[in-house]
């Protein structure tokens, strides 16, 4: 196990979200939309140069910016 | 007693189509998140009485994060909790995030009814829900419908009357998705299926490299399709009916008129070479009809058609992630690329789609870059109509130049304005293929409200134009600004009529620049100043309603100060 940002995470691989370091704000905005703490995501790809990161929680896909995807650390094997 | 019913659903989920089912209302519904920014309201009829109907801006949760969130918030807590009924739009093919805001209304004490929309998507998709279970576990009525075809409508309309407030506790967030995810194991029943087509497509166009190509590829056939259609229209119904229709009947009537005579300048206008020429004559039965049908009518259909195609597919959210990038550069993010898109329609819809967006710099931004370097589809039709003539490769030139002006004006902007631009988060949607009939009517609606706004108008503004041009008020102004018109821009002096005019509405200001006999490289000039400079009316109005006036003289200036360099340099230095 190792601990990633959304960004480091590979493509096509799974995480356990393990902690979102953003405001209050930002914590209520992605828990509202089923990303918080424990939860479970694949990586689908990341567009480079600082671009968005793509990831399927569940059924919904969600396109995160690249700072926004940087403060997401997730759990991996 | 029911007074009110309230539509609130996640973002995307189809509340406007039910909204269109319940009331007979049209509203524009898309594939994409934000569609509907304002509340919309209709009226249903329930036995003998009509109740007012509601139509809520997409939200995840009762504690709103954007102002269009904001407003779907607000509206729900103006009435008493006994005479409304919340209809709780739920997309079924993603039951489990849109069960959040269901248990967050039910907790509140919402009478609520939960409609599980897009139940033909869901099965297509394999998903399986239990209703039944559902219904016993919240203790609200739970009906399953497909709003794009109409079933399930009737039911959610007979079971309205079902809905009571019940008592349930209160959870934080967290204990909510955890007993969310208990719920969705007793009754959602998920199908393995295997990849198909449609899944490997939308995973291809969020990838960097296939995601690139496939945009280019949409991009460069959407604006074949909009030139084919188009020109199809022009070629085959329009132009054969005026030149071959309208123009003899014209001029039999006129025949034995005077040619200088003032009703024969309003109605016919100038001869050219002794014949009516649609495009010069400036008159209120040939040039104004045929700008608006001949002209303009062709690409709003054609513009309208494609642009509701990759609307309803899904297609749009995927462009923004690919363009994130760049936008973030111009203070913006990816999701900007909507109200722009919008904006080349009509710039109207497309500076109120700002309202998607986060911050006021945001929406600063945005609008003014759409207002200064988007033209809409009238202006396009004109500068096709006109400057294709001398070739393509000008018209590309107008885009290419218009373009420099939005990178360059966003990055100043960027650096300039205090604050920072905010991060992308978007849900990204599935691919959709609606029946042909809802796009139809989209289009239809779209091209009614074009013809409503335009076609008055371009008759009044041609015939006061006739009326200054007969009384040659406008040599005053040609006076007046004849060194910054002649000097810097290198246009005749009359030049500054149709500038002025673009005010009102820019097909007709250009229409004024065709009968003064311009070069490429004057028409060049004039086309793109008219893109750049002050947007017409109705743009200004709205800019001024959603920015306020101390952004409105920003944007202004803004205006001003890039017509003049942009006029100069294009003068002088590019085009020399």
């Amino acid at each position: 196990m190792k601990k990633v940002s959304l960004v480091h995470l590979k493509p096509n691989h799974k995480g356990k979200v393990s902690e979102i370091a953003g405001g209050a704000g930002l914590q209520n905005r992605l828990m509202s939309m089923g990303l918080y703490v424990g939860k479970e995501i694949t990586k689908l790809s990341y567009i480079g140069l600082r671009g968005p990161v793509v990831i399927r929680i569940g059924r919904s896909v969600l396109a995160l910016g690249h700072g926004m995807a940087a403060k997401i650390i997730v759990e991996t094997e | 007693m029911i007074r009110k019913i309230y539509l609130i659903g996640n973002p995307n989920v189809g509340k406007s189509v039910v909204f269109s089912r319940l009331t007979d209302v049209h509203v524009i519904s898309s594939n994409y998140p934000g569609t509907t920014i304002e509340f919309i309201k209709g009226y249903l009829s329930l036995g003998d009485e009509k109740i007012e109907v509601v139509d809520l801006p997409g939200t995840y949760s009762l504690e709103p994060s954007s102002s269009a969130e904001e407003v779907a918030v607000s509206l729900l807590k103006e009435h008493s909790k006994d005479e409304i009924a919340v209809v709780n739009v739920i997309d079924s093919t993603n039951l489990e995030r849109n069960l959040l805001l269901t248990l967050q209304l039910v907790e509140e004490g919402f009478p609520t009814i939960a409609c599980l929309n897009m139940c033909d998507d869901a099965v297509h998709r394999g998903v399986h829900i239990d209703t039944k279970k559902l219904e016993e576990i919240l203790h609200i009525p739970v009906v399953s419908t497909c709003a794009v075809t109409g079933v399930g409508i009737k039911l959610l309309i007979k079971r309205m009357k079902e809905t009571a407030s019940v008592s349930r506790d209160k959870l934080p967030h967290e204990e909510r998705w955890k007993e969310i995810g208990l719920i969705i194991e007793q009754v959602q029943h998920l199908e393995h299926r295997h990849h198909r087509l449609r899944e490997m497509l939308e995973d291809a166009s969020v990838r960097p490299l296939t995601g690139f190509l496939m945009a280019a590829g949409v991009i460069y056939t959407s604006f074949k399709i909009v030139r084919f259609i188009g020109e199809f229209i022009i070629n085959k119904i329009t132009d054969p009916f005026f030149y071959g229709t309208i123009q003899p009947l014209l001029e039999k009537l006129t025949l034995h008129w005077q040619e200088k005579s003032f009703l024969f300048h309003l109605l016919i206008g100038d001869l050219v070479n002794g014949k009516i020429d649609f495009k010069q004559s400036l008159g209120i039965l040939t040039t104004a009809p045929y700008i608006e049908f001949g002209m303009v009518l062709p690409y709003v259909i054609s513009f309208y058609f494609v642009l509701s195609l990759l609307e309803d597919i899904g297609y749009l959210p995927r462009l923004a992630i690919l363009l994130d990038n760049l936008l973030h550069r111009l203070g913006l993010h990816g999701y900007a690329i909507i109200p722009v898109l919008l904006g080349f329609g009509c710039n109207v819809p497309g500076i109120l789609s700002t309202r998607v967006l986060e911050s006021k710099r945001e929406r600063f931004i945005a609008s003014t870059i759409i207002s200064i370097g988007v033209p809409c589809v009238p202006l396009q039709a004109m500068i096709i109509g006109l400057l294709g003539a001398f070739g393509g490769f000008y018209v590309g030139g107008v885009y290419l130049v218009l373009f420099c002006i939005i990178l360059v004006l966003g990055l100043i902007l960027n650096r300039v304005l205090p604050g920072y631009s905010p991060e992308f988060l978007l849900e990204i949607p599935p691919y959709r293929f609606p029946p042909l009939t809802i796009l139809a009517r989209k289009l239809y609606f779209r091209v009614k409200g074009f013809l409503i706004e335009a076609v008055p108008i371009v008759l009044i503004g041609v015939l006061v134009i006739n009326i200054l041009l007969y009384l040659k008020l406008f040599d005053i102004m040609t006076g007046v600004f004849a060194p910054v018109i002649h000097d810097l821009f290198g246009l005749p002096k009359d030049a500054i009529v149709a500038l002025a005019i673009g005010f009102l509405r820019k097909d007709v200001a250009v229409g004024i620049l065709a009968p003064l006999g311009l070069s490429a490289k004057q028409l060049f000039i004039a086309v793109t100043l008219l893109a750049v400079s002050f947007p017409c009316i109705a743009t200004f109005i709205v800019l001024w309603k959603e920015l306020g006036v101390k952004y409105l003289i920003k944007s202004t200036f803004i205006m001003i100060m890039i017509s003049i360099i942009v006029g100069t340099l294009l003068n002088f230095v590019i085009l020399r």
